[in-house]
């Protein structure tokens, strides 16, 4: 009797002082929440080295951080930076930037020609291996000083995007001490109006005003703090109750919702992630042109963006976004005609239709419901594998073989160039050596003739000529139909009303080193 | 019992060479490849390959078991693939969060859950019977991450009371921990009902009542004491339980525990911390059971054999 009250007793003591002795140090873990803009996205950062990655979310929460030769503003076009001018020889090969004077990283190195030079040889350096170097490498031949104020850049082969791509990724400049020490990918260290003041890994990442910025005072607040959630429904209420002042990307189920909030302020702009199906070109019956035709036509495009994006998109009538330079509005090569799809799978020798497979990941998974009941109007039964990211990834990627294996006729996922051209867009998914698991090609479609509009477009440096041949590129994607192009999302973020100076570039990368609350 | 308990502790280190051979190879047998989740889509096949040689994950499986089996018994779990910290500071760091969580809602568990199966068993058949049975078949039903958002929705977005996310006071324990501890509290009240029904049929309960003990005695004092060994039981081999509500939990909220850990890691295949928090949650939970059967031991001479 006595017994089991005390070891009862001793218990509940125990537990009790466990859990004030615990939460003790969380009430003085508190971060100063004065002056923070707080801006919740859907997944981690996976790198602090802007050269380390591609993730479009993660380049947002480095953009306050680092900065490029070039920058890009709120109306897209692009300005000074940390180069003050720039000149391209008659050739088109030969670049020379004059670099801004006085700049420092913010770990006191200071900026000058040798550490963009150091900057560039990392990512030519084949053995280093930075996730971001692929792009560069293809037409940098190499960077070197001329005077400490003047760096010179040769391309192998003139590249049209080339001053585009220097505000993005691999371009943007990094401390070289703390690359040289290797802890540029936990630590980020640049020149930029905001420096890291803390990263949790799994957390968050801080930042504070940089009061060195060769800019002047930083326009922004005082502090930036970066969270994320995997849950849609916890973004939303992350908002509602203030957690988060700024939410990207917003789930086009919520922003019909958060609208009619006068507290929320709902920010749509056209978008760069174009939406497809990619087709497997190796595998019968999709290497028939008239079927993968067929398959176009037999799309509800209109449907899809009512049905998946809330109105949130632009369907699709060619490989480029909208906002791609080149775009060509006036091709419209697929009507939502089912007896059209039909007539061609019968010419094709499928009167009964087929059977075709399809893999997806989770936040797709809708899309492939949405075709599997389109497609059988026409005949198409269409399987629907859904597949958690990681197991997709390897499944899209695989080659030839690998699909034949594992009977993969197709996958569905997106692809966005932002606003850095239209070779971005198109040679990693339609050139023939961009196929998989080489590049995203990932239905290993093959056109000389494609293949050689590319390369010319890419080496075309006046712009009328080049988006011309970008419009007879298109032609002949939206023909051959390596794809079935579903829509162009639209950019949704939303921030609370108070919020200003937030802004967005195409593709989901949202700028908030500006914006005050 | 000294040789029990040392037979006991001399298990963990063979279970814990066991568990971690198992997971370092389902986890690699998965797949999805850590080199391309973390370079990203757009990274060329020969930067994701450089990256795998980077991360040591070309080698032998052999030699990569070898080498992380080494580090482990010397303590060093490993850098985390994603964020180069070592394995063993990420998950102390977090360890606490996690702890704390599963302490309140075992507290709540035990405080609620008890009470309520012995309600049920006194007044057997009865409305407050019923009530007990029916809200321990919601609570073991009701899906942890549902009622989560849920409960934000309601008392974080609505009401205004408690905070939303994270970890950064007192206040921030109460939804977690409340979701956390539905489920155990459902089995824990069904546990104690049918545990003391059975006790409360026995003869020596006739004859405490006879004695004219009073009614709280007779419960607490007698019919619980014999009841408890069951609910001790079930309470130690819940803590496995808990830990994968937490994982659950610990997303929705944003909670920054060993949960969380595990979820992220996962998403990136990050190998070193998917085996460091396994390692650390079978500690844990072998731990507990052991824990739970020195209770009994000491509750029940009777059991004190091997």
């Amino acid at each position: 009797m006595k017994r089991i009250h005390k070891t009862l007793r001793r218990r509940l003591v125990l537990g009790c002082a466990l859990a004030i002795g615990l939460s003790m140090p969380l009430t003085t873990h508190g971060i100063a929440l004065a002056a923070t803009l707080t801006v919740m996205q859907s997944e981690a950062p996976r790198s602090m080295d802007p050269g380390d990655q591609t993730a479009t979310y993660t380049a947002a929460v480095l953009d306050p951080i680092y900065e490029g030769l070039v920058r890009r503003d709120p109306d897209l076009a692009l300005r000074p930076a940390l180069a003050t001018e720039w000149s391209a020889d008659a050739s088109g090969l030969v670049w020379t930037f004059k670099l801004r004077q006085g700049v420092k990283f913010h770990d006191g190195t200071p900026f000058d020609a040798d550490a963009v030079v150091k900057n560039f040889a990392r990512h030519l350096d084949t053995k280093r291996g930075l996730a971001a170097s692929g792009r560069l490498r293809t037409f940098l031949d190499n960077v070197t000083a001329i005077d400490p104020a003047t760096v010179q850049f040769k391309l192998k082969t003139q590249y049209p995007a080339f001053v585009a791509l220097l505000s993005t990724g691999p371009c943007l400049i990094v401390s070289p001490t703390a690359d040289a020490a290797g802890t540029i990918g936990t630590k980020a260290v640049g020149t930029g109006p905001y420096k890291l003041a803390e990263y949790k890994s799994g957390e968050y990442v801080l930042q504070e005003k940089n009061a060195e910025w060769w800019g002047g005072a930083p326009k922004g607040e005082d502090k930036i703090k970066w969270t994320w959630t995997a849950e849609n429904s916890v973004m939303s209420m992350a908002l509602q109750t203030g957690d988060a002042d700024i939410v990207n990307p917003l789930p086009p189920a919520f922003a019909n919702q958060l609208k009619n909030n006068s507290d929320m302020t709902v920010h749509a702009s056209d978008g760069s992630a174009v939406f497809w199906v990619s087709l497997n070109t190796k595998m019968k019956p999709l290497d028939d042109v008239k079927v993968r035709q067929a398959l176009n036509y037999a799309t509800d495009r209109e449907g899809l963006v009512r049905a998946f994006m809330q109105g949130y998109a632009t369907p699709s009538n060619s490989p480029l976004a909208p906002v791609t330079p080149g775009y060509d509005r006036s091709l419209a090569p697929y009507d939502y005609d089912i007896d059209k799809a039909k007539a061609l799978l019968a010419e094709a020798g499928y009167p009964d239709g087929f059977t075709m497979t399809t893999i997806v990941q989770e936040q797709e998974a809708r899309i492939g419901e949405l075709l599997q009941a389109m497609w059988a109007k026409a005949g198409v039964k269409l399987e629907v594998r859904r597949m958690e990211g990681g197991v997709w990834s390897k499944a899209a990627f695989l080659d030839p073989a690998g699909k034949e294996k594992d009977g993969i006729g197709s996958s569905i996922a997106s692809w966005s160039s932002g606003v850095s051209g239209a070779d971005l867009q198109l040679r990693p998914l339609y050139y023939s050596k961009s196929a998989s698991p080489t590049g995203a090609n990932l239905g290993f479609f093959s056109d000389p003739k494609l293949d050689e509009l590319i390369d010319k477009a890419a080496s075309t440096l006046d712009e009328k000529t080049r988006n011309e041949v970008y419009g007879e590129a298109q032609k002949v994607v939206n023909e051959q139909a390596p794809h079935v192009l579903l829509f162009t999302k639209q950019d949704l973020y939303a921030t609370r009303v108070n919020v200003n100076g937030a802004w967005m570039i195409p593709g989901g990368l949202v700028v908030v080193k500006d914006a005050k609350k | 019992m000294k040789s029990y308990i040392f037979r006991k502790i001399l298990a963990l280190p063979l279970i814990l060479i066991g568990v971690s051979m198992l997971v370092f190879l389902a986890i690699r047998a998965l797949p999805g490849d850590p080199a391309r989740l973390m370079a990203g889509p757009e990274a060329t096949q020969e930067a994701v390959d450089n990256m795998r040689s980077r991360l040591g994950l070309d080698r032998t499986l052999v030699v990569q078991y070898a080498e992380f089996a080494s580090n482990a018994v010397q303590g060093d779990l490993g850098l985390s693939i994603k964020s180069k910290l070592p394995v063993v500071d990420e998950i102390a760091e977090r360890m606490p969060y996690t702890l704390g969580l599963a302490v309140c809602a075992y507290l709540l568990a035990i405080t609620i859950g008890v009470p309520a199966g012995m309600i049920g068993a006194i007044y057997r058949h009865g409305w407050q019977d019923q009530a007990v049975m029916l809200l321990a078949i919601v609570g073991a039903s009701i899906a942890n991450f549902w009622l989560a958002l849920m409960a934000m929705n309601t008392f974080s977005v609505g009401l205004g009371w408690l905070p939303l996310l994270g970890a950064s006071s007192w206040k921030s324990f109460i939804l977690p921990s409340v979701t956390l501890a539905v489920l155990p509290t459902a089995v824990i009240a069904r546990m104690t009902r049918s545990s003391m029904i059975e006790v409360l049929a026995q003869d020596y309960i006739r004859t405490a009542r006879a004695k004219g003990l009073a009614p709280g005695s007779v419960y607490w004092s007698h019919a619980l004491r014999n009841a408890l060994i069951p609910i001790v039981t079930i309470v130690g081999l819940n803590f496995g339980s808990l830990i994968g509500g937490a994982v659950v939990t610990e997303s929705v909220f944003n909670w920054p525990g060993i949960g969380r850990l595990l979820v992220d890691s996962v998403r990136y295949r990050d190998y070193p911390v998917i085996q460091g928090v396994t390692l650390v949650a079978v500690t844990g939970v072998v731990m507990m059971n052991f824990l739970a059967e020195l209770v009994i031991a000491a509750l029940n001479p009777k059991i004190r054999l091997d």
